[in-house]
Parts: structure tokens; sequence; C-alpha cells
């Protein structure tokens, strides 16, 4: 590995405003960081990527006062600074955007914007001069919410920017974004890209922690590489291709993230009877008359925006809100499902895309959440039998590759990544023939994705189908058979083989155009 | 009681008299008094209910309507209220708490109604034209002083108290005064809140905690329930006698049926309502105004006068 | 942050309690030595016995709180259901005493159960069906019950039938082998009920639908079934308080089981049962009503207390029972 250290400052560009010197952090003995060193410069974007347990957050924490580190020294301007508080580095100018969102749900923008430092005057609140600088730090950014809406009534994606006006409130000399586009959608992301070159080009400098290398490799000027706590190296970002920089983050050459695809014509020339077939679908407010199969074997895509109504679209299917369908068979024969549970025992199992607010209890260990969807497996008689519990936790861990520090943890303790496969396990114990998939790897790491979607392969290899609803357009496009895009509650298009490209979907997903005018389209289903 | 009985009847005998000339223009009488939540409430519902059926019944000329409330605040409403939807001739209250009821009893004072008080007195007393009340003192010296004589003036005792409130404090009072001067000694002395329950769990704590006691006194004939059950469940000998006040109907039986360890009973009987209603509508019906204040005795209620006391009917 | 490769060797099931779950008994002992060291005799046999057996009510009652609060509801009615239950026994065992004799007493029993799950059933239904908060759903129901006894008692007292006074009086004074029948009985019902919540699959569905509500849901757990039958266990716990409280004082009046309600919630929270729900401890939840029992009778067991004192130290030492109890779980 040739770790090419261009941490000196080219001859002609400011000195560092931020500095960071052999940083290291130990939590009660164990050391989760040690000696990472690194400048942000006023003008540039510096990119930390790094696998989840890389180091990046705690990093990240170091240099925004979050943490005091266990050694090194952090310099500001050159000279040595400690920060005590996030105050203390706020005070400095130093920023940061969080990766969740953090909002009060049931206040005003205005009133999130200044929480915490809220304008007064002779100790009475000054609502006006809040609302008035809120609504100038939101034009600055190019939001167009107004301040006196509360946060739970607007998008994600306007939430998202909120964070960053709130952030961005006062003169900052170093903003620090924390995967900033982790909870956006595709043409969410572009906007946001445009606000952080903006503040590039205004002299702020900027570090930027993401998983989505595409973005890194479009923004970054330079990039540090972290992996297991320690540093592997700063590289100029020119040159800096997406897999170099996957190779460099988990050591090893990466071949490819997405597993082989299968045969597609085996799939085409499959006679056999659908495995999901859904007519008529309205589930009102989200989704208009849609109709779709699901073929046996098959990965089927689902794009589109967030609001598009593809999550909405299951959640009515499995009964989890008002809906109607015209017709649904599951292997030709006609059903309907009230309930999860019904659905379940049908063989449709679910993975919901919030998987820490809807798919696992977080304070519950991880025996109880592998099995609270299927505690019949283990109820043979009258008692829950815990050894069988223990058996199938055992089993999942090993066919799933969760990885734990303790088999006492609770799963909110597990990284997202191992969140994930619990949750899939989870799901899976119930042997579903039909799963359906809601946003399989947000928010996870390169080594994770790669292995959930040998996993999905491999259960569509058993004689399983199942839909993936996916933001990502290259994970969609890298995983599935067909791809269906939906948009504003109907379906928009269908794309298969070669006519599965970003721009395919992206135009899909977003022009009431017709499926004329997709080149390549591939009519059948 | 006997008094109380003597009054009632002159007092029915002034009504009788005067009963149709006061015919030609009605008054009315609002009775005002707390909801029933224990027993001597629910007794001074019952006493209070039957005199205005009573009232009503046999006197054309005058309307008795009985209100109650659960609480200070909601008897201060029910007041306003009855005022100000009809002219209220004389109102005759028994307060939940004097702080709270005293300006709003004074603000219908203003309007010109005569004002009848009722065991608690009002902050202000030159507010009532009339008050009638139970003598808590008495009920406490009276029994220390039945003890005093009993046990040769020598003993230890446990006593169990209500609720921090006057009536409890004067109870107490009266009982250390009938005690001072003697060797009867309080080992002590705690809350139970005028509440079975917790005068049962008090007893056994005090059994547990003083080997020998002589006599028990609970200032209020609920908790003396609770105190026997405790005391029959340690089987303990040397507790000669265990009293209580206010005139339950189930401790007079026990006074009639000569119950070694509760041979007399004070009274501080919930028909003192009855007494304050039949005065205030003498006050109209009679010829010669009633105003002053009556304060009722508490004798010793003994095996021999208990039939007085003795109301099988009412809750309490 | 490193996650471990291989998964570490599985720890010891069944019923062992972490220490994590000893605060409340360690708040017991620390209050049983105390109290040693007060007042020997706070340790005598007698005391004892006295003590724990006067738990039995708020312990039964709040082993069924405990369901509830695990289920992320609160019962705030349960003091005056208590009430309620016991006067309607008391009227039905004296309606049926004359004609059936003693046989009156398991009958009244029978009664009070089916009378204190249709009221568990009413408040579960108000709360998921109704979607109201349970708080004031289960404040409306306290109410009526309350109003309920006082009207069904005219504010007085309801006594049990003479006649079924002496057969009835054991179910509280006696003992089996020298321990009292209420010891007895609230044991059974903790065991019982630790089963159920800890090994069954309804146990594990009320502590999810407590935990979160949506994983819940989306897991096929039908969140309203599981949550009004949390009440309905907490209206069948009330009962069988009920069924130990009469032979007791063998009346009921308008102040029975007057502020239950919040010693039993006590009793949940000093157990470690979290009230936001989404966990529960049934042994727990027994302690704590032990400790709150044990406290009162300190106070009156001590010299040191001023009787006009005593409440605010009560609070201290509950205050300090959960800081225990939150400390060692550290």
């Amino acid at each position: 590995m040739t770790a090419a250290h261009a941490a000196l400052a080219p001859a002609g560009l400011p000195g560092p405003v931020l500095r960071a010197e052999r940083l290291a952090k130990e939590f009660s003995g164990v050391r989760v960081l040690s000696d990472v060193s690194l400048d942000l410069r006023p003008g540039e974007i510096h990119a930390v990527i790094g696998e989840n347990g890389a180091g990046k957050s705690t990093l990240m924490r170091l240099l925004s006062g979050y943490l005091k580190p266990s050694e090194g020294t952090l310099f500001m301007d050159g000279a040595p600074a400690e920060f005590h508080a996030q105050a203390d580095a706020q005070a400095a100018g130093i920023a940061l955007v969080h990766q969740e969102i953090l909002l009060a749900e049931a206040l005003t923008v205005s009133e999130n914007i200044f929480i915490g430092r809220e304008i007064a005057r002779f100790g009475r609140l000054d609502e006006r001069a809040m609302r008035e600088a809120a609504a100038a730090q939101l034009a600055e950014i190019g939001c167009k919410v107004s301040p006196n809406d509360l946060v739970r009534d607007i998008s994600l994606a306007n939430r998202q920017l909120v964070q960053i006006a709130k952030a961005l409130l006062g003169t900052q000399r170093v903003v620090i974004f924390d995967e900033p586009t982790a909870v956006l959608t595709h043409d969410e992301v572009d906007p946001l890209l445009d606000i952080i070159v903006e503040l590039k080009r205004r002299g702020v400098a900027i570090l930027y922690i993401s998983h989505r290398l595409d973005e890194v490799e479009r923004l970054a000027d330079r990039v540090t590489v972290l992996r297991d706590g320690r540093m592997v190296g700063t590289y100029d970002a020119h040159g800096l291709t997406p897999r170099r920089m996957a190779s460099l983050m988990v050591g090893r050459e990466f071949a490819s993230l997405y597993p082989a695809r299968q045969d597609p014509a085996r799939l085409g020339q499959d006679e056999s009877t659908p495995a999901l077939e859904i007519e008529g679908a309205h589930v009102p407010g989200f989704v208009t008359d849609v109709s779709l199969t699901l073929r046996k074997g098959e990965i089927l895509g689902l794009a589109g925006m967030i609001g598009a109504g593809r999550t909405e679209l299951f959640e009515g299917l499995l009964g989890l809100r008002p809906s109607s369908f015209r017709a649904v068979r599951l292997h030709g024969k006609p059903v309907g499902f009230h309930s999860p549970a019904q659905a379940a025992k049908l063989g449709v199992g679910y993975l919901t895309e919030d998987r820490k607010g809807k798919g696992l209890l977080l304070e519950e260990k991880l025996a109880p959440n592998l099995t609270l969807a299927a505690l019949d497996r283990v109820h043979p008689i009258a008692g829950l039998d815990l050894a069988g519990e223990a058996d199938l936790l055992d089993r999942a861990v090993a066919s799933y590759d969760i990885r734990l520090r303790s088999r006492d943890a609770k799963a909110g303790q597990l990284s997202g990544g191992n969140q994930q496969k619990l949750l899939l396990a989870k799901v899976m114990l119930n042997e579903p023939s039909v799963l359906i998939i809601d946003e399989p790897t947000r928010g996870i790491d390169i080594a994770n994705k790669s292995q959930i979607y040998a996993f999905i392969q491999s259960l569509v290899r058993e004689g399983r189908s199942c839909i993936v609803i996916s933001s990502e357009m290259q994970e969609l496009i890298g995983l599935c058979d067909r791809i269906l895009v939906m948009r504003a509650g109907r379906i928009n298009g269908e794309l298969a083989g070669d006519a599965m490209t970003e721009s395919n979907v992206a135009l899909c997903a977003t022009s009431s155009a017709t499926n004329e005018k997709i080149p390549g389209r591939n009519i059948d289903g | 009681m006997l008094r109380n009985a003597l009054i009632a009847a002159g007092v029915t005998t002034a009504l009788l008299a005067a009963g149709p000339a006061s015919a030609a223009e009605k008054k009315t009488i609002a009775v005002s008094i707390p909801a029933a939540d224990h027993g001597w409430t629910a007794g001074i519902v019952y006493h209070a209910n039957a005199t205005a059926k009573e009232i009503n019944k046999a006197f054309p000329g005058i309307e008795v309507i009985v209100k109650t409330s659960p609480s200070a605040s909601a008897q201060v409403s029910a007041i306003e209220d009855l005022s100000a939807t009809r002219k209220l001739d004389a109102l005759v209250i028994l307060p939940h708490t004097s702080e709270e009821l005293t300006t709003p009893v004074k603000a219908i004072k203003e309007k010109g109604s005569f004002i009848t008080v009722v065991d608690r007195g009002l902050n202000d007393p030159h507010i009532q034209d009339l008050y009638v009340a139970g003598d808590n003192i008495a009920v406490g010296f009276n029994t220390a002083k039945f003890l005093v004589n009993r046990m040769g003036g020598k003993g230890n005792l446990v006593v169990l108290r209500g609720i921090p409130t006057v009536i409890d404090d004067e109870r107490i009072k009266g009982f250390r005064d009938g005690i001072a001067g003697s060797d009867l000694k309080i080992l002590d002395i705690q809350y139970a809140n005028w509440n079975s329950d917790e005068a049962f769990k008090l007893m056994q704590d005090y059994l547990a905690k003083y080997p020998q006691i002589d006599a028990v006194w609970a200032n209020d004939d609920d908790m003396l329930l609770g105190v026997l059950e405790a005391i029959k469940q340690s089987g303990r000998k040397d507790i000669k006698f265990a009293l209580g006040g206010n005139g339950m109907k189930e401790i007079i039986e026990k006074v009639m049926a000569a119950d070694p360890v509760t041979p007399v009973e004070t009274p501080y009987p919930p028909s003192m309502i009855k007494t304050a209603i039949y005065l205030t509508a003498a006050h109209f019906a009679g010829h010669a105004p009633v105003r002053g204040s009556l304060k009722l005795d508490a004798p010793l209620i003994t095996k021999e006068n208990a039939e007085e006391y003795y109301f099988p009917d009412s809750p309490f | 942050m490193a996650d471990l490769a291989a998964a570490p060797p599985r720890a010891q099931h069944g019923w062992s309690i972490g220490w994590g779950d000893a605060g409340p008994f360690l708040a017991l002992a620390a209050l049983v030595l105390i109290g040693f060291l007060i007042n020997p005799d706070f340790l005598s046999a007698n005391n004892i016995a006295n003590v724990v057996t006067r738990s039995a009510f708020i312990a039964i009652i709040a082993i069924g709180a405990t369901f509830v609060i695990a289920s992320g509801g609160l019962d705030l009615s349960v003091g005056s259901m208590a009430a309620f239950i016991t006067g309607v026994m008391i009227l039905f065992m004296n309606w049926a005493a004359p004609s059936v004799g003693t046989a009156a007493i398991p009958l009244g029993m029978a009664v009070a159960l089916v009378t204190s799950i249709a009221c568990g059933l009413l408040n579960g239904t108000i709360v998921t069906i109704g979607r109201i908060e349970p708080f004031i759903a289960t404040l409306g129901t306290m109410g009526i019950f309350r109003a309920l006894i006082t009207y069904m008692t005219n504010g007085g007292t309801i006594a049990i039938d003479r006649s079924l006074r002496d057969a009835y009086r054991p179910v509280y004074f006696g003992d089996v082998l020298g321990v009292p029948i209420p010891i007895l009985v609230s044991l059974a019902v903790a065991l019982v009920a630790a089963y159920v919540l800890y090994r069954t699959r309804y146990g594990r569905r009320c502590v999810a639908v407590g935990a979160n509500e949506d994983v819940a849901r989306y897991s096929g757990i039908s969140v309203a079934r599981v949550r009004t039958l949390a009440f309905v266990i907490q209206g069948a716990c009330v009962a069988i308080a009920a069924v130990c409280y009469v032979p007791r004082l063998g009346a009921a009046t308008p102040t029975t089981g007057l502020l239950w309600e919040l010693q039993v919630i006590t009793a949940v929270v000093i157990g470690g049962t979290a009230l936001r729900g989404g966990r529960g401890r049934v042994w727990g939840t027994v302690a704590g009503a032990v400790i709150l029992e044990f406290i009162a009778n300190l106070m009156v067991l001590s010299d040191f207390v001023s009787e006009y004192l005593v409440a605010a130290v009560q609070g201290v030492i509950i205050i300090i029972a959960m800081l225990i109890q939150r400390m060692s779980k550290r």
C-alpha cells in the first residue's frame, strides 16, 4: 500500500484552518482511533472515508468538540486549541451537520434553527428577528420552506436542509458533513452538493464524510481513508476512482460489489406461475391503480423518489395502512392480507426501510428480536423454548454473518450493517417465498452491502422471489433483473436488460413522460 | 342527643303554630354539605336529606334544598350557583374547609341571607347568624377522663389520630388535657387518616413495637374497626381498652352489648345538621329571631344511654 | 467499534437474574439491615410476617400493573376498582349467604373475578378501541369506580354478613406451615406472572408493544389485543387482591383502596419496570411492594421521625431506593 501522505500544502495556498495531529481516542481502555493527522484548508473539500467502525464518527466528534482526544492536539490557525464542549468548537467557527435528522418535529423551522441560542430582547423572545434570520439563512442555501412551517410537515430533504441552515448559522469557518446524503434520494442529492460547492467557493473548509464514493469522487479535493481506527493515508482526489477508494477502505482488491447476475434467458423463459401478482392497488394519498407482477425466482427493483408511493404500496398490501386491491394473487391463488402476521403465514415477508424505528427493538437483546415475528417457532406447547431460540440465533449469526461483541448485546449496539442482517434473519425465520426488502442497504458500509446483495441473490437461487425497493439506482441496476419506476403513486416505467441505466431510471422517476420516450425500453410482464 | 331532640321538638311546635301565617311567602333554605365520602359525612348526608323531606312535607311555606359537594372548590361553586339562580333566604353550611369558604359565604351573607354554620367554623365568626357544632375537645377530654378513672390513673397508651385538621387537633388537645396530671403515658401517636386499613397497619406496628399496651384510643370509629381487627389477630391480652369516637352504629352496638374492651363511646353526632336546619327554619317560621351559637355536648355513651344514639337505618 | 468476528459463547439462559436486575433486592436488603439496626424487633418473625402479608394487596395488584406498564399503558383506576370489586363481592355474598351458606364465599370470589375482568376489559377497550390515552381513560374509570362504591355504601360501610365472617377470616389471617395465606397467594400470582411475562409468546409481545409499537405492528403483532389483554390481567389481579382483602376488615367503604394506584405504580417502578414501557420485572415489582410496606413499618418502629414528617422521610427513602436501583444498573 502506498500511503501517499499529501499533507503538505502546495505553495501559494493558505495554511490550514484546523489541523489535527496524531489524534487518538480510547473508550474505557479500548482504543477506537489512533494516530490520525489531517488538516482542513479554507476553500477545500476534504473527504474522510472508511467502513463502519473505521473511526470516522469518532474523528468527526473529536474535531467538533463533542469528544476530547485521549492523545494528540488540535490546532486552530496554527495555535493549539482545546474544546471542552461542543459550544467551544461552535464559537471557534466549527459546525457539524449530523447524519441523523436531529430536529424537534413539533416545533417550527425557525424554532429549531434557534434552539439553544434563541434571540431575546430584555428576556423576551424576539420571534420576528429569529424568523427573519431563519428565512435569510434558508434562502441562502436555496431551501424553500417557511420558517413558520412545523418540521413534521416538511419533507425529509427539506429537514436535512433545515439542519444545514441550523449548522451554518453564524460565521462558519469549518463545516463537517456527516453523511449528509444518507437519507436523501438521488435527485435530492444534487441541490445539497451544490450548496456544499458554494460553501467551498466562499472559502469555508469542509470535511465531508460519506459512504457514497461517487459523491466523494465528484466533490473532494483530498481524501483521507481510515481503516480499523487507523489512518491508511491522505490522497489527492484527482484520479482516485471509487473502486480504488473501496479497495483502500477494505484493505484488499475489490472485484465487484454485486454478485453475478442470473442468466436472464433462463428467467425470461420461466413460464411457471408468477410468485406475486398485484392488480389495481389503491392506497389513499399515496398509490393510484398500480399493478405489477413478480416472477418466480426474480429480483424485481422498485425505483422512484421518496413519496412516490413505493413503501406505501407494500404497507398497504400487508394491511399496515388503509388500502384496496382489485386482486392479489400469490403463486396463482387469490389472497388478501389484513396483517403482517397473516402475510407471513402465507409466505410473504417484508423488511421495513426504517430498521431502527419499525424493524428492531433496539433496547432488546438479539434473540427476542430475531424471533419476535415468528414466536410460534419457539413455542412448542406451553412456554417459550429459550434453548431452541438460542439455537436459532446461533444459526442466524452463522448464516447471515452477524458480527457481535457479546451474545447479550442489545440490537441497538450492533452496527447498521449487522442490524440489517439481523432484520433479514428475523424476516427469513418465517421462511417467506416472497420477500419484499425496502432500502436493503441504507446507511451501511460497503462490505456489509456486498454481503447483503449476496444473500439476496442466494435467496432467489433457492427459488424465492424478491422485490427490492431502493433509492440507490446503482444498487437496483447492479442487483435486479427488472426495475419498475414509480412516480407520484403510479408506475411510470419498466426497465430491463441494457435499458437499466441511471439516466433511464432518473427519467422515469421524474418526468411525466410515458414509456415511449425511454430508449431501449423492454416491454413485457 | 336528648337535648337535640328536645330542641327539635320545641322548634317543631313553634313551626306548627306559625305554619299557616307564613304560607303566603315561600322561604328557601339551602343546605350545603360535603358529599358522603366516609362514615361521618355519610351520616350528615343521611340526616340532611331526611330533615329536608320532613320540613318540605310538613311546611308548605318553607323549601329546603340539599346540595352535596365533593371538595371545597366544588362547594364554593355550588353555593355561588345556588345564590345566582334564586333568592336564598337562608344558607345552612358545613364547610369543607374554613379558609376557602369564608369569603364566598360572606358574599352570600351580604345579599341578605341568614347564615347557619355547622361543625367547622368560618374564619370570621361575624358572618354567621347561627353556629351549631359538636365539641371536639370534649370528645377527647371525656374519653381521657374515662380511661384515667378506670385504669387507676396509670398505664401505657397508644393513640391513632386522623388527618391534620382543626377537628383532629382539638380532639388530641382535649385528650392530652384529660390525662394531664395522671400517670397515663402516651407511648406513641401517629396519623392513620381516619381510614380503617391504615389504622389496622398502624396498630399492627404498635403491637410489634410495644410489648405492653394498656389502652388504645383511635379518635374516630372507622379507625377503631381496624384497631380491633389488629388486636384480635395478634392474640394479645394486655390491651384493656380500645376506644373510638363519633358514634358509629357498629361501635354503639358494642357498647349496648357491654363489650369489655369497648364499653363506652363519645358522640359527635352527624344529626347536628338536623338541629341546625330545624333552628334555621324556626327563624323564619317562629315569632322570635334565632341567633347565637349552640355547642352540642359530648357525654360518654354507656350501656345505659346507648339506645338514644342508635340509628340502625343510618349508614353511619 | 470493531465487531468481533466469531460469535461469543452463549450466555446462561433461564431464570437467572443479572446484576442489572438486582437493584430492588439490594434496596430491600439495605432496608432490612437499617431496620434491624434501628429496632431489632423489626426482624421478629411476627413483624416480618405482618408487614409482608400487608404488602400482598399492593404486590398482587402491582404484578398486574407490571403487564400494563410494560406494554406501554398505565392504569390509575386500580385502587377504586379494588374498592368497587370489594363492594360487589360483599353485597353478593350477603345476598347469597341466607340461601347457600358458606358456599357464598367461593361464589363471591367467582363474581369478583368476573366483574374485575369486565372492568379491566372496559379499561382496555377504552384505551385501544377508543384510542384514548391510558392516563385519561383510567382517570375516568377511577372516578366511576370510586363513585360506584360510594353509592353502593351510601357513603358508609358495607360489612360482610356475620355468618360468613369466621369462615372467610382465615383467607387473610390463616397460614400454611406458618406462612400467611396472602403471602402464598402473592407468590403464586408472581410465579404465574413471571412465567407468562418471560416464557410465553404473550409476554414477549407485551414487552415488544411497550418498547416500540411500530416494530410490534410490523412484526405482525396485534397491538390492540396485547394492550387490552394487559388491562384484563390487571383486572384479574385486582380481583385476587380483593379476595384477600375482604376478610381483613370484613367491610367495604368509600375510602377502601384510596391512593393504592400511586403505591402500585411506585412499587412497579422501584422494581425496575420502565414507566415508559418495554421492560417488565415481576419479582422486582414484588420487592418494590414489600419495600414500600417496610418503609411505612419502619417509620412507626423508629422513634426518630416526628409524626408530621413521616411522609417526607418516606419520599426520601423511595428516591434513595430508586437511586440504588439506577446505580446497580451501571
